[in-house]
C-alpha cells in the first residue's frame, strides 16, 4: 500500500513540476523554481482525495473501475492546486508588466483587507454552515455503507458506491429519463411561454389581468401540482379521461405506460413552469426597442422575420437565464412533482435521479449510496451550467 | 409617568415569576407523525387532560412530516440532550429501532410495577395481536397505539345487482364474485383494487400462516434470509397477477396509492377495494356522499391454505433511553395513560384504528358503537379471532423497508411486463438477501 502512495505521490509530482517549470520558463521566471514549486503543488494535489481514503482504491482486490476511478480522483486533485497556481504565476507576471497601471484604480476599494471580509462573515457563516460544511460531509458518507439515524454503524466502502453505478442497469435508465424528462421540460417550457408571452403582449383588452393569471401556477407548489394532476390523470375516476372517453370514445392508461407516465410529468412540470418564464419574457418584450421593429417593417420584414431576426436575438439573456433556472427545476425541484405523480413508475419509466436519491436516503442503510448518486447528479448539474456559459458568447446584452 | 413606572414593575414581576411556575413542571416531549387536525387534535386533548389530572407534568405533543423525518430529528435531538421522552415508530422499523439502541424496553423501565401514578399497566388487557408483534425477547418492549388490518369494502349497490346475498370471504369466492359483478350491464370499469403495496403481500402470507424470513420470522435469531420464494410467496404473488390479467384488479400504475385507490371505490369504478381498517371513517363517509353505500368485512384468504390470522399494522411509541428518572416516570404514566379503556375506546372511534384493550372493545360494545358503526367492527373481529403463531405476529428484521418495497417492484413488473412469477421473485429473493446481508454486517453481532 505504501509503495502505491509514494509511487502516486512521485508521479504526481513528476507531472505539476513539468507544467510548472514549462509555465515558468515562458513568463521569464527560473525554471527551477517553478519545478520545484510544482513538484511541491502535484505531491500535494495528489493527496487531497487519496489520503482521506487512504489510498484504499489501488489495494489489491479493487476492481479494475476502481483503480480508475481513484487515478482520476488523483489527476482532479492534482488539477485542483496545479491550475490555480498557473494562473497565479500568470497574474504575477501581468502585475509586474503592468505595475505602473495598477496603483491607479483605487477609487471605490475597500482600504483595509479586513473589511470586506467582515462584512461577508454573516453570509458566509450562514453559507459554511448550511451550505459547504453539508457539502462535504456528503463526500464523506459517499464512501460508507450507513443508513440515517445510524452514524456510529457504518462501513467503509472505499469508492464502491460509486462504480457500483457502472453496473447498475436501473441506474443507466434513470439517467437517460433524467435527460429525457429535463430537456422536454426545458424546450416545450420555454416554447409555449414565449408563444403565450408574445401573445399577452400585445395590446388587448384586459391585458393585466391576464398576465397577472398566466403567472399564476408558478404560485403552486411542484408537491400541489402533483397531486392535481394525479387526480387528473388517474385511469379509472381521473377528469382527463373522462373527456377523451367522452369524446373520443378512449380511455389512456396514463400512469400505466411509460411514455405517457413521462408525457404526463413533463406536461404538469410545463405547466408549473410556464408562468415563471410568461414573467420573464413580458418582461424582456417590453424593452426590445420599439424603433427596430419598425425600422424593420419599413425595410419590408414580415412579422415571422422580425421576430427571428429581432425579437429572438434581443431576448437571448431572458432565454439563457430562463435555459439554466427550468434546467434547474427539470433536475431537482421536480421531485414533488414526480414523488406524488407517479412515484417513480411504472416500471420505472419516470425514476429520474433527484428521486432515486430520495428513494435511497430513506432506506435503512441507503445514505452512503444516496450521497455517491446526489454527487454524481450535482457534477451533471455543474457540467451542463459550464456548457451554458461558454455559449453565453451568442448572448446578446444590447448596446 | 408614574403610570409607565407601574407597569414596568408589574412586567418585571410577571418576568419573574413566569419561568419559575415553568421550571415547576417537568417537561415530557412526545413526538409522532399526525399532523391532520383530527389525530393531533385527539393527542393534544389527551395530553391537555393529563396535564390537568398530573399537575407535576407538562406533556407537549409535535407532530413530524413521517417516519424518517422523526428519525432524523429523534437522533439529532438525541446527541443534543433535547431528546423528547416518547416517539413513534412503524411497525417494519421495531426491529431498527431495536438495534439503534436509543430506546429503552417499556417492561424493563416499570420493573415489575402493576401500577404508575394510579394508572394501571394490566397487560394482560391488551388484544393479544398487539401484545405478541411487540413483545421481544420476552418482554413488552414498545407500546402499541395506532394498530391497524387491511379489510375488504364492498359497494352494496353491485353486490345486489349481481345476486350475492353476502361481501365475498375467500379468494375463490371473490373471483366468482369478480365475473358476476363484471357480466353485470352497467358493470363497474374494474372488480377490485387495493394499493401495490408490499403490506396486502405479507398480511396473506401471515393468513397462510407462512413467515416472511426464517430464524422463527425472526423472532428466535436475527434472520438471515427473506423467504420470497416459498410456496406461499409464490401464491400469492401468481394469484394478485391473474387477477390483473383477468381484468379484475385495478391498479392506476402508481406504488402504495393509498388516493386513487380509495377514490375507485369512493366513485363507483370497482366494486370491492381492500385496504385499511384506518380508513374505515373516509372511505364509508366519501362513499356516502356520492350515494354508494359501503360494508366492511375481513380480509379475503385462499381457500386451499385456510386463515390463521391477520398481522397488526401501524406504529407503536418508544421510550427514550436515558431520561432522568422523574421523566421517565412522567413519560410512562403518559404512554399508559393514553391506552387507558376510555381513551384507546374514544382512538377507536376518531380514527378506525383497532381498540387494542380487550376493556376498550367491551366498552364500545356496551355503548352500542359497533351496532351503530358496523363498519367499524370488522378490524378488531379479525384481529381477535387470529391465530397466534409466529407468522401471525410480524417478521422482524432491519431492512423489512426495503424488502417491501422490493416486493412491490416485483409486483408491478409482473403485471406490467408479465414474465415468470417464480423468476421475478428469486430476483427479488436475491436483492432482499443482499440488503439484509449487508444490515446485518452493520448491526448484526
Amino acid at each position: 500500500m505504501e509503495t502505491t502512495a509514494l509511487l502516486i505521490t512521485m508521479l504526481s509530482a513528476l507531472v505539476g513540476s513539468a507544467v510548472m517549470a514549462r509555465t515558468f520558463a515562458r513568463l521569464g521566471y527560473q525554471p527551477l523554481n517553478g519545478f520545484l514549486l510544482g513538484a511541491l503543488g502535484g505531491a500535494f494535489g495528489a493527496q487531497i482525495f487519496s489520503l482521506p481514503l487512504n489510498y484504499c482504491a489501488f489495494a489489491p482486490e479493487q476492481r479494475a473501475a476502481d483503480v480508475v476511478l481513484g487515478l482520476i480522483l488523483v489527476a482532479v486533485g492534482v488539477a485542483l492546486v496545479i491550475v490555480p497556481m498557473r494562473w497565479l504565476a500568470e497574474r504575477w507576471a501581468k502585475r509586474r508588466e503592468g505595475a505602473l497601471v495598477a496603483g491607479q484604480q483605487s477609487q471605490g476599494v475597500f482600504k483595509g483587507r479586513l473589511t470586506p471580509f467582515l462584512l461577508l462573515a454573516p453570509t458566509l457563516t450562514i453559507l459554511v454552515l448550511f451550505l459547504y460544511y453539508p457539502f462535504i460531509d456528503t463526500f464523506r458518507l459517499s464512501t460508507l455503507l450507513v443508513g440515517r439515524g445510524a452514524a456510529a454503524r457504518s462501513r467503509f466502502l472505499c469508492l464502491q458506491n460509486f462504480t457500483d453505478l457502472l453496473y447498475d442497469p436501473q441506474y443507466h435508465q434513470s439517467v437517460v429519463v433524467t435527460f429525457v424528462i429535463a430537456f422536454a421540460i426545458v424546450f416545450v417550457g420555454i416554447a409555449i411561454s414565449l408563444l403565450i408571452a408574445t401573445l399577452a403582449y400585445q395590446p388587448i383588452k384586459g391585458a393585466n389581468v391576464y398576465r397577472t393569471l398566466l403567472v399564476w401556477p408558478y404560485a403552486v407548489s411542484p408537491v400541489v401540482a402533483g397531486v392535481i394532476f394525479q387526480l387528473m390523470f388517474d385511469p379509472a375516476a381521473g377528469v382527463i379521461n373522462y373527456f377523451t372517453n367522452s369524446l373520443f370514445g378512449v380511455r389512456l392508461d396514463w400512469l400505466k405506460d411509460g411514455t405517457l407516465a413521462t408525457i404526463a410529468v413533463i406536461l404538469t412540470s410545463v405547466w408549473k413552469t410556464v408562468g415563471f418564464n410568461i414573467l420573464f419574457y413580458i418582461a424582456g418584450l417590453q424593452n426590445v426597442p420599439k424603433d427596430l421593429q419598425e425600422a424593420a417593417a419599413v425595410d419590408g420584414a414580415n412579422v415571422v422575420q422580425r421576430f427571428f431576426r429581432i425579437t429572438w436575438p434581443l431576448l437571448s439573456p431572458i432565454t439563457f437565464f430562463l435555459v439554466i433556472t427550468n434546467l434547474t427545476y427539470a433536475f431537482f425541484e421536480i421531485f414533488g412533482t414526480i414523488d406524488y405523480l407517479t412515484a417513480g413508475g411504472p416500471l420505472n419509466a419516470t425514476d429520474v435521479m433527484i428521486y432515486r436519491v430520495y428513494e435511497l436516503q430513506s432506506q435503512t442503510i441507503g445514505l452512503g449510496r444516496a450521497a455517491a448518486e446526489s454527487l454524481v447528479l450535482f457534477l451533471v448539474v455543474i457540467g451542463l451550467t459550464v456548457i451554458q456559459f461558454r455559449n453565453e458568447r451568442r448572448v446578446n446584452y444590447g448596446a | 409617568m408614574l403610570h409607565t413606572k407601574k407597569l414596568l414593575v408589574m412586567a418585571l414581576a410577571a418576568l419573574a415569576v413566569l419561568p419559575s411556575a415553568a421550571q415547576d413542571k417537568i417537561e415530557i416531549k412526545f413526538w409522532h407523525i399526525f399532523q391532520d387536525d383530527n389525530r393531533l387534535g385527539w393527542s393534544r386533548g389527551v395530553a391537555e387532560e393529563f396535564n390537568k389530572l398530573y399537575p407535576q407534568y407538562n406533556v407537549t405533543v409535535e407532530a413530524f412530516e413521517n417516519y424518517e423525518v422523526l428519525l432524523n430529528a429523534t437522533e439529532q435531538a438525541l446527541e443534543q440532550g433535547t431528546a423528547p421522552a416518547i416517539v413513534q415508530y412503524f411497525e417494519v422499523a421495531t426491529q431498527r429501532a431495536r438495534d439503534l439502541g436509543f430506546f429503552k424496553p417499556v417492561q424493563e423501565a416499570l420493573a415489575g410495577r402493576e401500577e404508575v401514578l394510579g394508572i394501571p399497566v394490566d397487560f394482560e388487557d391488551f388484544i393479544q395481536p398487539v401484545v405478541n408483534y411487540y413483545t421481544l425477547d420476552g418482554q413488552f418492549t414498545s407500546m402499541p397505539w395506532n394498530s391497524s388490518t387491511p379489510i375488504l369494502y364492498t359497494n352494496t349497490a353491485f353486490l345486489e345487482a349481481a345476486g350475492l346475498e353476502k361481501p365475498p370471504a375467500t379468494w375463490q369466492e371473490l373471483e366468482a364474485a369478480c365475473e358476476a359483478v363484471m357480466a353485470l350491464p352497467n358493470a363497474p370499469q374494474f372488480c377490485i383494487t387495493w394499493p401495490n403495496h408490499g403490506w396486502f403481500f405479507e398480511q396473506w402470507l401471515a393468513q397462510q400462516n407462512a413467515e416472511i424470513v426464517n430464524n422463527g420470522n425472526g423472532r428466535q435469531a436475527r434472520a438471515t434470509e427473506v423467504l420470497l420464494t416459498s410456496e406461499n410467496a409464490i401464491n400469492i404473488a401468481s394469484w394478485w397477477k391473474s387477477m390483473y390479467d383477468r381484468g379484475y384488479y385495478y391498479y392506476s400504475g402508481k406504488q402504495r396509492d393509498w388516493t386513487a385507490t380509495e377514490q375507485a371505490i369512493q366513485t363507483g369504478q370497482t366494486a370491492f377495494i381492500i385496504t385499511s381498517s384506518a380508513d374505515a371513517r373516509n372511505i364509508t363517509e366519501a362513499a356516502a356522499a356520492n350515494g354508494i353505500n359501503i360494508v366492511t368485512t375481513r380480509m379475503p384468504f385462499d381457500e386451499k391454505y385456510g386463515w390463521t390470522g391477520n398481522i397488526i399494522g401501524g406504529a407503536s411509541l418508544w421510550l427514550v433511553d436515558g431520561l432522568d428518572p422523574a421523566v421517565e416516570e412522567g413519560a410512562l404514566a403518559f404512554l399508559l395513560f393514553l391506552n387507558n379503556t376510555e381513551n384507546a375506546a374514544s382512538w377507536h372511534q376518531a380514527t378506525g384504528y383497532l381498540p387494542i384493550r380487550q376493556s376498550s372493545v367491551e366498552l364500545l360494545e356496551s355503548q352500542g358503537w359497533f351496532e351503530q358503526n358496523p363498519n367499524f367492527f370488522t378490524a378488531s373481529d379479525q384481529i381477535n379471532n387470529s391465530q397466534v403463531t409466529s407468522a401471525t405476529s410480524g417478521g422482524l428484521f432491519g431492512t423489512f423497508v426495503e424488502t417491501r418495497n422490493l416486493v412491490t417492484q416485483a409486483i408491478e413488473d409482473l403485471m406490467l411486463k408479465g414474465g415468470d412469477v417464480a423468476e421475478r421473485m428469486a430476483a427479488a429473493k436475491a436483492e432482499a438477501d443482499k440488503l439484509l446481508a449487508d444490515y446485518n454486517s452493520l448491526f448484526g453481532e
